[in-house]
């Protein structure tokens, strides 16, 4: 009777370290507009490689925005942003693929960002869909699938 | 008259408009300045000075502020109808994305001749009607309030849930004489809206509905309520309005607007000095045949139009709109072209 009293307590405690520190090892969830994902949009987008040559687009225009650009000298590391929203983007979109970075919430609790700051990434979410050639309607898909992360992401 | 008390306070709004707006511009407040909003997610200047489509008030508070701050800004619009001519001037400030004031002010410039006629007979007669021979010319101030309660139109992608309003418009047409001559019981009255928006960003498309509680005449502009020979009444109702706007691009939006509008002045002849037109028939009877048909209001229709708007950049915004307003007390048939400009700061 000890001994599994002792067992569940330590079984407890490993639950409970698992859980705080899911964050950092949960990666995020693929979200779910009201109005779905059409299955060809990520086809749409150019597939992985439309992806992440969108990705890198969106981040030369963040590096671009006096507005926001200090935070990611400050806080980022591009490369690795670059490579994980690859993955993430992909995944929003409906492809098989793992993302294998933080949550939302875990990336950015510490950041403080302002619903301003937010504002100014999909400014430059746009302007990347622009240079790509990605049609307004397809990027409005991808706006879709990561706009409800806005609740995490926006703390201030 | 009370008209020039009336005129001091609109140049005093407008100063305070285009005060608060050069401060927000010269960074005077710039603790307070925010542009962060998305393209066009403020709306445009509607005709009740209001954050929304050309008529209809939106949900969305207007500005480019985000809830980090304030923005603002002055609107001009113009509509040419075959009977009529529509000026409307200025300007509306959001704060936080939470809370709007804004104030509007309409000259109405009428050329109908059976009004004319009808002018010409009463300053013969030596009667006040308010109308002008030439000319008559309606105005009215517009002071508007929002708030917004819940929901976000722009970021909830995954929910059904929209941005929700509420307001208060005070609308005070100065021009009693020609009200009463219309038919209508007041000059001045308050309206309320619930207003509900949201964006589906797959479909690239702003949905908003809007429901109003007003008694109004042609939205103020013929006045608020009725008066016939049983007495005057100003009973409020409950009426529908929606925007659509599909988003071609980031800053280019066409669609369609729809106001339900109220019956008061259907039917009803112009009067003059209180009295029916049936003693000025007379008068006239011999001049022209059918006069009285010919001021008899025709039935108050809805508001309807279709619009193309352009936002250069997130200083400037154009609206061009066909209106079809329909009936428009005693003209048919009033559609016409319509021009807004939106400056933000
Ligand atoms: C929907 C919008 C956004 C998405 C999808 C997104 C996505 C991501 C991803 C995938 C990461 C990498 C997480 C990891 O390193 O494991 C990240 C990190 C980061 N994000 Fe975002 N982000 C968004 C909005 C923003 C905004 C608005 C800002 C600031 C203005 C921002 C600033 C940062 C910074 C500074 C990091 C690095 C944090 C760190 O390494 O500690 N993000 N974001």
């Amino acid at each position: 009777m000890k001994l599994s009293k002792i067992g569940l307590s330590l079984f407890t405690g490993a639950a409970l370290l698992a859980a705080s520190a899911q964050p950092a090892f949960a990666g995020e969830q693929k979200t779910k507009p009201i109005l779905g994902i059409p299955k060809s949009a990520l086809d749409d987008f150019g597939g992985a490689a439309g992806v992440h040559a969108w990705v890198e687009s969106l981040f030369y225009y963040i590096m671009l925005d006096n507005r926001i650009s200090h935070i990611f000298r400050e806080f980022g590391n591009v490369e690795r942003q670059i490579a994980l929203n690859t993955q993430l983007e992909q995944m929003v979109l409906g492809g098989a693929v793992e993302y294998q970075g933080a949550s939302m919430s875990a990336a950015h609790a510490d950041l403080g960002i302002t619903m301003t700051q937010f504002n100014a990434v999909v400014e430059a979410a746009y302007n990347a869909c622009e240079r790509n050639n990605v049609p307004y309607k397809t990027c409005n898909h991808l706006i879709a699938a990561l706009a409800p992360f806005t609740r995490v992401i926006v703390t201030r | 008259m009370n008209g020039s008390q009336g005129s001091k306070l609109r140049l005093w709004s407008c100063a305070a408009i285009l005060g608060a707006a050069a401060a927000m511009h010269s960074g005077l407040a710039s603790a307070g300045y925010n542009d962060g909003k998305v393209f066009l997610t403020g709306g445009v200047f509607t005709v009740d000075g209001a954050g929304g489509g050309g008529a209809v008030p939106w949900a969305t508070i207007t500005g480019y502020e985000t809830r980090d701050g304030i923005n603002g800004g002055v609107g001009y619009t113009y509509a040419n109808l075959p009977a009529l001519q529509l000026n409307v001037f200025g300007g509306a400030i959001g704060f936080y994305d939470r809370f709007e004031l804004s104030y509007a002010t309409h000259k109405l410039s009428l050329n109908l001749s059976n009004l004319d006629t009808v002018a010409l007979v009463a300053e013969a007669a030596g009667l006040d009607l308010g109308t002008d021979p030439w000319n008559s010319t309606l105005q009215m101030d517009v002071y508007g309030a929002k708030l917004r309660l819940f929901g976000d139109a722009v970021y909830t992608s995954d929910s059904w849930i929209p941005q929700v309003a509420i307001g208060g418009l005070y609308k005070e047409n100065t021009t009693k004489e020609l009200i009463r001559t219309l038919g209508a019981n007041k000059a001045k009255d308050w309206e309320a809206y619930v207003a509900a928006t949201k964006v589906f960003f797959p479909l690239s498309t702003l949905v908003n509905f809007t429901v109003r509680y007003t008694s109004a005449n042609e939205i103020g502009l013929t006045g608020f309520g009725e008066c016939s020979a049983s007495g005057c009444t100003n009973d409020k109702e409950f009426r529908f309005e929606a925007s659509v706007a599909h988003l071609l691009s980031k800053n280019t939006a066409i669609g369609f607007e729809y106001q339900q509008h109220g019956g008061n002045l259907d039917g009803k002849s112009v009067t003059v000095a209180g009295l029916p037109l049936t003693g000025l028939t007379d008068l006239l009877g011999g001049v022209l045949g059918g006069v009285e048909d010919a001021l008899t209001q025709e039935k108050e229709s809805d508001w309807m139009d279709v619009f193309f708007a352009y936002a250069p950049n997130k200083n400037l915004s154009f609206v061009i709109a066909y209106l079809m307003l329909g009936n428009i007390s005693v003209a048919q048939d009033q559609n016409g072209f319509y021009m807004s400009m939106h400056a933000t700061f």
